[in-house]
């Protein structure tokens, strides 16, 4: 049997260690700064969701899928909500619907402008290629239990870990979007004399909709995919059932709660599907 | 080509078959520990692989997982041996286990453990090297919380206190609900389900680390409470009644116990009967957690050194003949 040279062996993982610990205490007001907005937001989503009646809430569901997708896709979103209340889990979904209405809003903050530079930049896009692959494949749990030092218990480090995981996607396709963009629209823009920020804001972000939405979409179902692993830290939610379910070998609530995770994507994924397949629709009119 | 494949076929059939055999209730070669992820059970497993390896002639093999899945692959046969089932915490669990006859308990490892809500000893006496004024100079037992909610602020919700109880799904964490409730402690605290247990621990460490206040729920003899100086709030003495009734009393004693898969008896009956007497006590355990922590020592080093201190401690659980055997194995 070979054995790695002992000499050779070194502590990386000490260095990046130190290094969060201190990083934790000295930036610690910035990090102050980021919880309190971020809980603030998750807490006025979760209390507006919560304010509203349950059939207004059904009701707002069927009308988003009959206007987006059909009166029959509408039914049936309808019907899945109704199902995952009568599961007795009514709360949970409202603050699992808050955590990724969070997440997904900060990660198009943050993603949309990060692909936009990397759309214009080679440098910055050769940059940030090989960060994104990482944060995708980088196992979740390595950077959940740190979150704790710099977000504490709760939600907040549940949105951290969840931006991680789930912006990569709307990073990568807009940039796809607007490098898609046909030259001859951007050259035509230019004969008329546009400026590099009308050409960006009437031509390219319009004609690469349709990528984008689909970069949201995707990025909202990643968002939907960690919440098991996010409710590890302490947040509530379906995921925290799950959890509960898997700790006590509870297969019927394991059951319950994983199924009404499904209704929750199908419903989401089909909605950003439709509102997507609406821009699209509207783009080829105008053309 | 039919033909060959057919012959393939029938080969891999008999391989299969004949694997099949061998991993049924005859003899086992390879006993299987669980290792459940923390500390004191990898301990545990390691005195006795030790003792089994070289004083029975059994190879040994370890699989790791969460205690719902080594559970699980304990009453499957996947797995045969569980040095630390702590029996408090998977109570539903483990009863139907062993009612249905899945596993069989051998011996109680230890019950003198301790648990309940910790503080770390600063939040009461402070702590002048790293300048630290007691946070909560009066605070004793888990009632005296009230008067200090400000000291274990909520960050979610300031104005209000925290309590960190148990891992989701722990059998535990509902009789702490019902003790808050009952102490009227919701009044100022949240109750607050971390999820896992490295949540807990990391921001404990997180709190200590900074000097901040931290109230939540541990358990002891473990790794966390060899290496942090905490206190645990003290609670009215442990009484049946009144803890059926409101959970307002000291935690019941938790078993920590050994035991095997419904076959292991019948499979390696002379390792049954070493591990019938296995017992240690929260102490015993406690010294070979401080070893690792003051050494730097991973747990199969912990364990060579506690049977070496401890010689007439585990010579009791085995034959002379054994016990020479492990003994000339570990000079």
């Amino acid at each position: 049997m070979s054995v790695f040279p002992e000499e050779w062996t070194m502590n990386v993982g000490q260095y990046v260690d130190d290094f969060v610990r201190n990083l934790s205490i000295a930036w610690a007001p910035l990090f102050d700064f980021i919880f309190r907005v971020a809980t603030m937001t998750i807490n006025a989503i979760d209390d507006a969701l919560m304010f509203l009646p349950w059939w207004v809430f059904v009701i707002i569901i069927v009308a988003l899928g009959w206007y987006f997708k059909s009166f029959i896709w509408g039914i049936v979103f309808g019907a899945f909500i109704f199902l995952i209340g009568s599961f007795s889990l009514w709360d949970d979904m409202m603050t699992t619907i808050a955590i990724i209405i969070t997440s997904v809003f900060i990660s198009l903050l943050i993603g949309i402008p990060l692909g936009i530079w990397m759309a214009f930049s080679k440098i910055f896009s050769g940059i940030m290629r090989p960060i994104l692959d990482a944060m995708q494949t980088m196992p979740s749990f390595v950077y959940l239990i740190p979150a704790i030092f710099f977000f504490k218990l709760g939600n907040v480090s549940a949105v951290f870990a969840t931006l991680i995981y789930a912006i990569p996607p709307v990073i990568r396709l807009t940039e796809l979007a607007i490098r898609g963009v046909p030259n001859d629209l951007i050259e035509s823009a230019e004969s008329f004399g546009s400026s590099k920020l009308q050409i960006l804001f009437k031509v390219q972000l319009p004609q690469g909709l349709p990528t984008i939405m689909t970069g949201i979409n995707q990025t909202t179902m990643m968002a939907l995919a960690m919440v098991v692993i996010a409710s590890m830290v302490g947040a509530k939610g379906l995921g925290e059932q799950v959890l509960v379910a898997i700790n006590k070998i509870d297969i019927a609530l394991g059951f319950e709660a994983g199924i009404s995770i499904v209704f929750l994507a199908i419903i989401i994924d089909r909605i950003t599907n439709g509102v997507a397949d609406k821009f699209q629709k509207h783009r080829r009119i105008e053309q | 080509m039919k033909k060959y494949l057919a012959i393939i076929f029938a080969t891999f059939l008999i391989v299969l078959a004949a694997c099949g055999d061998s991993a049924s209730n005859e003899d086992i070669d390879t006993i299987v520990f669980a290792d459940a992820g923390w500390d004191s059970i990898r301990v545990h497993n390691s005195i006795a692989q030790t003792i089994i390896e070289e004083g029975f002639d059994y190879d040994t093999d370890v699989t790791s997982g969460s205690t719902a899945t080594t559970i699980q692959g304990l009453r499957n046969g996947d797995i045969n041996v569980y040095t630390e089932v702590w029996t408090d915490n998977i109570r539903d669990l483990y009863e139907e286990s062993i009612d249905s006859g899945d596993i069989v308990k051998l011996s109680v490892n230890f019950d003198d453990n301790d648990q309940g809500l910790w503080v770390p000893r600063y939040v009461i006496e402070g702590d002048d090297e790293r300048g630290i004024e007691p946070l909560a100079p009066d605070l004793k037992t888990v009632e005296d919380l009230k008067d200090y909610p400000d000291v274990f602020e909520d960050p979610e919700d300031p104005g209000r206190g925290r309590i960190i109880n148990a891992p989701s799904g722990w059998e535990l964490k509902d009789n702490i609900s019902e003790k808050i409730e009952a102490l009227g402690l919701d009044e100022t605290f949240n109750d607050f389900s971390p999820g896992s247990d490295a949540a807990i621990i990391t921001s404990l460490v997180d709190a200590y680390n900074k000097g901040e206040g931290w109230v939540g729920y541990y358990w002891a003899p473990t790794a966390i409470t060899a290496q942090y100086d905490l206190v645990l709030l003290e609670e009215p003495e442990y009484d049946e009644a009144q803890w059926e009734e409101d959970s307002t009393t000291a935690f019941p004693p938790n078993d920590v116990v050994v035991a095997v898969h419904k076959d292991f008896p019948d499979q390696a009956p002379e390792v049954t009967e070493f591990l019938e007497k296995y017992e240690t006590s929260s102490e015993l355990t406690e010294e070979a957690l401080n070893y690792m922590e003051e050494n730097d020592a991973d747990p199969d080093e912990a364990a060579i050194w506690w049977m070496k201190e401890h010689e007439d401690i585990w010579t009791s659980w085995v034959s002379e003949e054994v016990a020479e055997k492990v003994k000339k194995a570990l000079d």
